[in-house]
Order: C-alpha cells, then sequence, then structure tokens
C-alpha cells in the first residue's frame, strides 16, 4: 500500500497542440480511494497510464511509495489495473487468467492455487473457473478482472472507467461491490470515470480534470457545496446548475448582485471579493433545488416571474424548465407541482446557497 | 385502436390461413444465373475436374508419352503404385519434399516472418518501410529471377560462397538442398512477414498491457499471451506456406533440374522428369497423385488445429 | 525531496519539472532506455534487410557491368548487356509473356466476376456445395493437372497455341479468384441494386454500372494477383507449348541458362531484370492504388 505522488506532470503527444495533462500535482494518500473524473479528452486516462508506466511523463516526477517511478517499468511498478475492456486473456480459462501473474512472479503453486480459490469464492465466480472468458457475462468478466487485480497484492489498483460496458443496473450493483472491497482491503486506489455519478457515490476524495489541467481535488461533499470553478459547478450535479449574468452593484455599502428581476446584497468573503473586483458583471449560478416555486404572498427571498416552458416528472421529483425574459432555467420541486406548460409563475431563489463565478475566468469568488 | 393500428400489430399467427403450407417465399432461380455460371463452370468443370479424374484414372495405366503406350495404354491397376512403393527414388524425393515444404517452408518462414513482423512494430517507421519493401520486393520478382539469382549467388565465385568463406566451392553443387531452402525462404518470407503483422495487430493492446503490469517479461507475454491469441493466423500462414510451396517447381528446376543426381528432386520436379524425360505419363501421374496426398494430410493438421476458431466462428 | 523545484514555486508561468533535475530520481530515464532499445532493434533488422537486398544488389550489379560473373564488381554502367539480351530474344519472350498474362487475366477475371456476384447473390442451386469445392480448387496442386491437360491438349490439337495456354492459366487463377471476388461483392451493401432494380435495371445493367464500379478494388486485386501468376509461368508453357516462337519470359530466361556453355551472367541479370520490371511496377501501383494493402503497415506499441 502507498501513497501516489504526481509532481508537476506534463504529458504532451506529438502533433496535437494542447498538452494532454498540465501541471498537474496530485497527492493520493495511502489507502484512500480517489476517483478522477471528467469530460473525454480531459487527460485523466492518460494520467492513469503515466501512473501505470504505459505513458512517459514529458516534465514531471511520479512517485509510488516515496520512490520515484519515472524509470521503472510497468512490470516492476507493483500495481494492478482493471480496464475498461477488462482485457482478460480469451484463451486462457478464467482460473489460468487469474494465476498468470503469481505463476509470472514463479510464487509456488499449493499458494496459488489457495489464493485463487479463496479470491473466487470471495467474488462469487468460483463456479465459472474452468470457463474461458467469451462464455461469461460482462458483470463476470468485470468480477475476474478485479480478482486478477486483487490477486496482485499491489501497492495501488487503477480502475480505468470499469463499468462503462454493463447496464445500468448491473453498473449500480458493482459500484456497492467495488467499494466494499475496498473497505476489506484498503488499497490506495485511483479510479477514473466520466461519470460523475460514479464519482460523488464511490470517492473518498474526488479530481475533477478539465482539457489537461486539474480542477479541483476535493470531498464530494466540498466539491458538490464549494466547487471551485464555474466547470466543476457546472459538471457536478444533475441537473446542472443554471448560470445567470449577474451585474454588481457597488455603492459603498455591501456589495449588491443583481440577475434576472433580483438583486441581494453579498456579505462576508465573497462580498470582499466583489469589492475588488474590478468588472461589473460576474456569474451566478443556482442549483435545480435552489429555485423552487415561491410561496403565497412571497417570502424573504428575491424572486422573479417566469413562465413555465416545460414540465418533466420523475416520479419521486420534478423538473420545470422556465424562462424569465431570455434565460431558461431548470429547477427542481418535490413531488406533483400541478404546474404545465405556459403557466405564469413566481420562483424564489435561496441566494444563501448562491454561487458567484468571474464572468471571465470562472473562478470562484468565495 | 384504429383498424391501421391493429393490421400493424397484429401477430403473424393472425394472417389469414390461406397460404399453402410449403415455403414460397423462396427466391425463383432466375434464367440469367446459370448463363453467367457457365464460363467458370465451364472452366472449373474442364480444366480441373475432369483432369483430376483423369489423373487418378492414368495413375493406374501404363500410358506414355512416345511408343507404343502413347495411344493405346492399357490398364495396369496397381502396378504403378507397386513400382512407387518400391522406388528409392521416390522415397528420396517424397523425404526432400517434406524437409522443403516443412524446413524452409514452414518452419523457415514463418519463424523469420514472426521475427520480423515483431521487429517492425519497435523499430522507427522508415527502417520499418525500408526493410519491408526490401523483403517484399524478394517476394515480388519472378520466380524464374529469383532461381536464378540464387544460381549465380551460390556458384563457385560468387557472393555467398565469398561470404561463407569457402570461395572456391560450388556451393549449389555441395549443399544443393540448403541453398535451395535458403533461396525459398528468400523468396517467401514477405508473405508471412505481412499475415503475421496484421494478425499481431489484432491483438488487443489491452492485454498484453495487463500482462506487463502483472510482472512477466517480454518472452514470456509473447509466449504465452501474444502467440497464443495469434494462433489461428498463424495456423492460416502455415496451411498456405504449405499449398504454396509443395507444388513449386519453377524454383528447384531452374536451379539445379532435380540434381545433382537427385538431390534435390523434391515430388513436382520428379514428376516431371518421369513423365516428360522418361515418358511415363502413367506413373508420372501416380506419383502426382502420392503429392496431393501428402499435402492433404498436411493441410488435415492445420485445419484440425483451426476446427474450435471455425466452431465458434459458425 | 530534497531540492526538487515544484511547479508551485515557480511564479507566473507554471514549468515543468524536469526529471533529472529533481535529487533523488535515478539516472537512466524509461524513455531514454527505451531510445536505446530501439536504436538496437533497428540495427537488427537493418542487418535482416541487407541480408536480403544482398542478392538483389548483385543482380543490378551483374547486369550493369561488362564481363559481368558470379562475383560483385565495380558495374561500369553499361548498356550492353541489356542490348545482348534482347538480341538472345528478350523482346520476344517478354512480348509472349504480356499476351499470356493479359489475356489469362483478361478470361480470368471476367468469368471469376460473373461467377462470383451470382454465387453472392443469387438463389443457385447447391449453392454450398459448389462453394465447398471451390474453396478446396485453390488449394489443388497444378502438378496433379498437368499431365492430364497435356494428354487433353494434345488430343484437341490445342498445344503449342498461345491463346489455349492462357485458357489453362486463366483456369488456374480462376478458383481463388471467385472465392476472393465472392467474399468482396459479400460486403456490398445490396441496397444500391435494389435501388437500381426498382428504377427498372435490368440485371447485366445492374451488374456493369452499380456492382462493378463498387467492387473494383476487389476486381482490381484479383486480376493483379491472376497477371502476376501468369506473367511468371514456367511449369505450363514448357509443357503445352512447344514452339520457341511462343516461349513466354520465364522459359526464355532458363533456356539462356541453360545454353551456350558458360552462363552469361552479364546479359542473363539484363534478361531477369527486363523480365521482372513489370510485375514490380504493377506491385507499386497496387499498393499506391490501395492505399498500403500490401504495405508492411505496422503499429508501434505505446
Amino acid at each position: 500500500m502507498a501513497k501516489i505522488v504526481l509532481e508537476g506532470v506534463d504529458k504532451l503527444f506529438k502533433g496535437k497542440p494542447r498538452p494532454a495533462v498540465e501541471s498537474l500535482d496530485l497527492e493520493v494518500e495511502d489507502g484512500e480511494f480517489l476517483v478522477m473524473v471528467g469530460p473525454s479528452g480531459c487527460g485523466k486516462t492518460t494520467t492513469l497510464r503515466m501512473i501505470a508506466g504505459f505513458e512517459t511523463p514529458t516534465h514531471g516526477v511520479i512517485r509510488i511509495g516515496g520512490k520515484a517511478m519515472n524509470n521503472v517499468l510497468p512490470k516492476d511498478r507493483n500495481l494492478a489495473m482493471v480496464f475498461q475492456n477488462y482485457a482478460l486473456f480469451p484463451h486462457m480459462s478464467v482460473a489460468k487468467n487469474l494465476s498468470f501473474g503469481m505463476k509470472a512472479r514463479r510464487e509456488p503453486r499449493a499458494k496459488i492455487n489457495k489464493d485463487v480459490e479463496t479470491i473466487a469464492s470471495m467474488l462469487g465466480i468460483d463456479s465459472l473457473l474452468d470457463r474461458k472468458p467469451s462464455e461469461l457475462s460482462g458483470g463476470e468478466r468485470q468480477r475476474v478482472a478485479l480478482g486478477r487485480a486483487l490477486l496482485r497484492r499491489p501497492e495501488a489498483f487503477l480502475m480505468d472507467e470499469p463499468l462503462s460496458n454493463l447496464d445500468a443496473a448491473l453498473r449500480v450493483q458493482m459500484r456497492l461491490e467495488i467499494k466494499r472491497i475496498h473497505t476489506q482491503f484498503p488499497v490506495t486506489t485511483v479510479y477514473v470515470t466520466h461519470d460523475q455519478v460514479e464519482a460523488m457515490t464511490m470517492a473518498d476524495r474526488i479530481a475533477l480534470m478539465n482539457a489537461g489541467r486539474l480542477q479541483q481535488t476535493a470531498v464530494p461533499e466540498s466539491i458538490y457545496d464549494h466547487p471551485a470553478n464555474a466547470f466543476v459547478a457546472g459538471f457536478i450535479g444533475t441537473p446542472k446548475i443554471n448560470f445567470f449574468t449577474g451585474t454588481v452593484v457597488r455603492d459603498g455599502g455591501t456589495p449588491r448582485v443583481s440577475f434576472l428581476e433580483c438583486s441581494c446584497s453579498v456579505n462576508g468573503s465573497a462580498g470582499a471579493a466583489l469589492e475588488k473586483l474590478s468588472s461589473s458583471t460576474v456569474t451566478v449560478g443556482f442549483r435545480p433545488e435552489e429555485i423552487r416555486v415561491a410561496p403565497e404572498g412571497g417570502g424573504r427571498l428575491p424572486t422573479a416571474k417566469c413562465v413555465v416552458e416545460m414540465v418533466e416528472p420523475l416520479g419521486p421529483e420534478t423538473n420545470v424548465v422556465a424562462r424569465c425574459g431570455d434565460q431558461l432555467f431548470v429547477c427542481r420541486t418535490s413531488a406533483r407541482s400541478g404546474l404545465e406548460a405556459g403557466d405564469a409563475v413566481t420562483m424564489e431563489f435561496d441566494t444563501s446557497q448562491m454561487k458567484l463565478f468571474d464572468a471571465e475566468s470562472g473562478g470562484s469568488l468565495e | 385502436m384504429t383498424a391501421l393500428a391493429e393490421t400493424v400489430l397484429a401477430e403473424p399467427q393472425d394472417r389469414p390461413k390461406d397460404r399453402p403450407s410449403r415455403r414460397n417465399d423462396r427466391e425463383r432461380v432466375r434464367p440469367s444465373t446459370f448463363l453467367w455460371l457457365s464460363p467458370a463452370t465451364a472452366l472449373l468443370v474442364g480444366l480441373f475436374l475432369i483432369p483430376t479424374g483423369y489423373a487418378i484414372y492414368l495413375g493406374f495405366t501404363n500410358m506414355e508419352l512416345l511408343g507404343p503406350y502413347a495411344q493405346h495404354f492399357n490398364f495396369t491397376g496397381m502396378a504403378n503404385f507397386n513400382r512407387m512403393v518400391h522406388d528409392p527414388v521416390f522415397w528420396t524425393s517424397v523425404k526432400l519434399t517434406l524437409i522443403f515444404v516443412i524446413g524452409s517452408g514452414i518452419i523457415a518462414q514463418t519463424v523469420l516472418g514472426l521475427a520480423l513482423a515483431l521487429l517492425g512494430q519497435r523499430v522507427h517507421v522508415t527502417v520499418r518501410a525500408s526493410v519491408g519493401a526490401i523483403v517484399i520486393l524478394a517476394w515480388v520478382l519472378p520466380e524464374i529471377a529469383v532461381a536464378f539469382i540464387w544460381y549465380a549467388f551460390s556458384q563457385a565465385g560468387g557472393t555467398l560462397s565469398d561470404l561463407v568463406g569457402k570461395s572456391g566451392t560450388d556451393l549449389l553443387s555441395t549443399v544443393p538442398l540448403l541453398i535451395v531452402c535458403v533461396a525459398n525462404t528468400w523468396r517467401g518470407t514477405a508473405f508471412s512477414m505481412l499475415i503475421l503483422s496484421a494478425g499481431l495487430r489484432s491483438v488487443p493492446e489491452e492485454v498484453d498491457e495487463a500482462a506487463q503490469l502483472e510482472g512477466a517479461s517480454y518472452w514470456r507475454r509473447l509466449f504465452r499471451v501474444t502467440l497464443p491469441i495469434m494462433r489461428p493466423t498463424i495456423m492460416v500462414n502455415m496451411l498456405l506456406i504449405t499449398i504454396g510451396t509443395i507444388s513449386d517447381f519453377t524454383l528447384i528446376y531452374a536451379m539445379t533440374q532435380g540434381g545433382p543426381g537427385t538431390e534435390t528432386a523434391i515430388l513436382p520436379v520428379y514428376m516431371y522428369i518421369q513423365a516428360f524425360t522418361f515418358n511415363a505419363l502413367g506413373y508420372g501421374s501416380a506419383i502426382a497423385l502420392a503429392l496431393v496426398l501428402i499435402g492433404a494430410l498436411l493441410s488435415i493438421v492445420y485445419i484440425r488445429q483451426l476446427r474450435p476458431e471455425l466452431k465458434r466462428a459458425q | 525531496m530534497g531540492t526538487a523545484v515544484t511547479a508551485k514555486e515557480v511564479g507566473g508561468e507554471t514549468q515543468g519539472v524536469e526529471a533529472s533535475q529533481v535529487a533523488d530520481v535515478p539516472k537512466g530515464s524509461l524513455v531514454r532506455r527505451t531510445k536505446r532499445q530501439r536504436f538496437i532493434l533497428d540495427g537488427i533488422i537493418v542487418l535482416v534487410g541487407l541480408a536480403f537486398i544482398l542478392p538483389m544488389l548483385w543482380l543490378l550489379d551483374a547486369a550493369f557491368s561488362n564481363n559481368a560473373s558470379q562475383a560483385m564488381s565495380v558495374p561500369q554502367l553499361t548498356f550492353g548487356n541489356f542490348k545482348a539480351a534482347i538480341a538472345a530474344g528478350a523482346g520476344g519472350a517478354i512480348k509472349n509473356s504480356l499476351y499470356l498474362a493479359i489475356v489469362s487475366t483478361f478470361i480470368a477475371t471476367v468469368v471469376s466476376i460473373l461467377a462470383a456476384y451470382v454465387l453472392s447473390r443469387r438463389r443457385v442451386p447447391l449453392k454450398g456445395a459448389m462453394l465447398i469445392v471451390v474453396l478446396f480448387l485453390t488449394g489443388l496442386p497444378i502438378t496433379l493437372l498437368l499431365i492430364p491437360i497435356y494428354v487433353m491438349y494434345v488430343h484437341l490439337g490445342w498445344d503449342n497455341s498461345p491463346f489455349y495456354t492462357s485458357v489453362a492459366l486463366a483456369a488456374t487463377s480462376v478458383p481463388f479468384a471467385i472465392w476472393l471476388l465472392k467474399n468482396f461483392i459479400d460486403q456490398v451493401p445490396r441496397e444500391f441494386e435494389e435501388a437500381a432494380a426498382i428504377e427498372g435495371a435490368g440485371g447485366v445493367r445492374i451488374l456493369w454500372r452499380i456492382v462493378i464500379p463498387l467492387a473494383t478494388p476487389g476486381i482490381f486485386v484479383a486480376a493483379i494477383l491472376t497477371f502476376i501468376n501468369s506473367w511468371g509461368a514456367f511449369l505450363l508453357p514448357l509443357v503445352i507449348d512447344a514452339n520457341p516462337q511462343n516461349t513466354p519470359g520465364a522459359l526464355g530466361i532458363y533456356e539462356f541458362m541453360s545454353a551456350n556453355g558458360r552462363v552469361q551472367f552479364g546479359p542473363l541479370s539484363a534478361y531477369a531484370i527486363l523480365f521482372s520490371l513489370p510485375v514490380i511496377v504493377l506491385y507499386l501501383i497496387s499498393t499506391r492504388w490501395l492505399h498500403g494493402g500490401f504495405a508492411f503497415a505496422g503499429g508501434v506499441k505505446g
């Protein structure tokens, strides 16, 4: 088990103008389950492959267990990887697939057999030991791939979108299973996915990347409640956060932000940031659950008059797409709203959760 | 529900039962089909099937090129085959054929082709392209040109003799089978190189990476993972090499005419000599039949190796 | 971490850290090691390449040298050998080879396209059996057919005829061509033919205007392979055509080799080069045409 550290890692590919990974500094604590998440092309898989040793950093150092690994071949790094397509040896039985690594490391046969059986029964695949991968279902192949990784007794696990090839129901089940295994074997794990739900539910910490750069590293709650920039705010959370253009009003006292028809004052550190800001526009963000239908007679929260464009009933919740002026936004209400397309409605905005971002750089103003 | 919806949603068995019980949804055979097939059929029947039958028949006769048995030959039963079994030159020829096909064909070309394919993956692009072009050029040259080049190359005073340090010896006379095998390998390697490098590319990279992470060395990965996955390709390659090499005539005949003596008289050459130099058409046919039999036996070996893959493809 | 310079410490522009700058990173980077490996492998494959090219270099050397021998020497770059080759009959022989190759390719291609199309698209009684027979015939050695064809040809008076020799050569390539073309046509979507049929086009028109243009790469490959096969024909012409005026290039070279006592390496090399050129040119054209279908295209790891 080991701590993984990436210092100043860059990766440039020939012929590609933008670096695949740029100035990456990341620390994965011993035993931590870190999820790297981001849209396709953000560099998360490239980073994982650099940790594994299949790519070499253009600049920077990668350390595993304190030792620099830049010059070490993948086979000597003592890591285990679960690939997106499982990479099971198609011509070998499940048992041979599981024992391949131990045989390659010349471990005694009795130990190999015992360990294979133990892991197989733990993962529920002991009845499949004589089958070939082509005879297994997706979930079964997944478990064999996990089993092979566990038998490696590695310093760290690397997982490259292992659940993307499974159907939705199986994915939920395997998410739990992977976490369960991690509780039982708390090995440092770097898990790559493009699915933010997987990230939120599985991670001890999330590392969010975009266009080769690390955007934010934090525990899931922090990423959700205190996104470092507009991109992070927009990536995490379904339905997506609503962004509005806000105008800053500075008239000596507490600065105010006005958006749509509302205006509210901003206190605290955000207020201080607003004071320092030279521009007069900001981006204001509200998550769908922070916008609600205003109660009769209004309340203390700022409101805006809108027209309902569409209602999407989801069972326990309803998404209401509303328009105010030329801005569209989504609000999430519980249960049935009784609204229909075309209704005029007044929405209130929970400004205690309001997020402010620099209109140009996207950085958070908290 | 509307009438249209009902029609659309109706199960097949809801349709009225006025169809006859046999399938009448089969395509008709169009007359032009036969017309278009006829030239190919004529050629294949006339120049393949009938000659094959005739060859089998001739094997049991004593027909000759010239002389009394040219026009009025007799059916001689197993005489030719008897003669074959007791003919020491025949058995030498069989041995030589096997050495030629298996040694310089299957083993040498596959190993060299595989080595080139593996190397080709890991060298610079220009190097790979240039060496590839050279190897392929050797393959594209007409067989007679290859025969001539290697004839000259291995003469006394030729470059090969010089390189090996035996300038004065006519290598083609001293080690004819070896030279002929080398020439054949030189000529044929490109084929294996192309097929095996395509096969290599079809091995998913992830599988090899997984094996790397397991700590397996290069050779272990090659022999336990890569090559086993490539087995069908390798088998097909060997089958094609066998089929191509076993009836090879020009190279050896042009270089040595089967000699010196009978040292390079593989079966096709021996057959030609018996049929057209010694006039024995019947006996020559028998030899040809033996050749086909050997080829078929070898092919069966590979096809049996390929059976699991073929079954899965069905 | 000693004196490592990290990205954060460098103000303003972020800069990466060179691995060599960091104190405790051992020397000999993985990248450098793999680069060195690559050069060694380069060397090995180049050696193999040299071994392969040596005989061909001799041929070039001999063709352009006066008094060429089996040894290598500095060529004088004369064309005398080529003149001598033509005097020895190279021109006529190559013309004969051209006839045989072109006619046999034409016959084989036409016959195979028709058959392959029918086998691919139409209902044919006993189609399965036919396909198996065709497949087996691709592996049948012509050594078996040689004697019967000779006997048949003599009987029919078809011997000593370039045309009928071409027919025989075509036949030897037809099974493989049918198999190749059928598989190729199988891949062409049927929608085009169905659209044409709805427009009222008949079978021949559909074949000529739609299927053949779409199947051109496959047809090209089949034609080229047949051409190359027939160009180098040796055994068949040797047996069924004794007329010296019909001698094709391969036989011509062989006869030249075994004539006149001493082997004339110079003219023979020129002859061999002249005879090989068309095939080499064809190969180059086909690789360009097929975007390197035959080329040794590999995928570099990593």
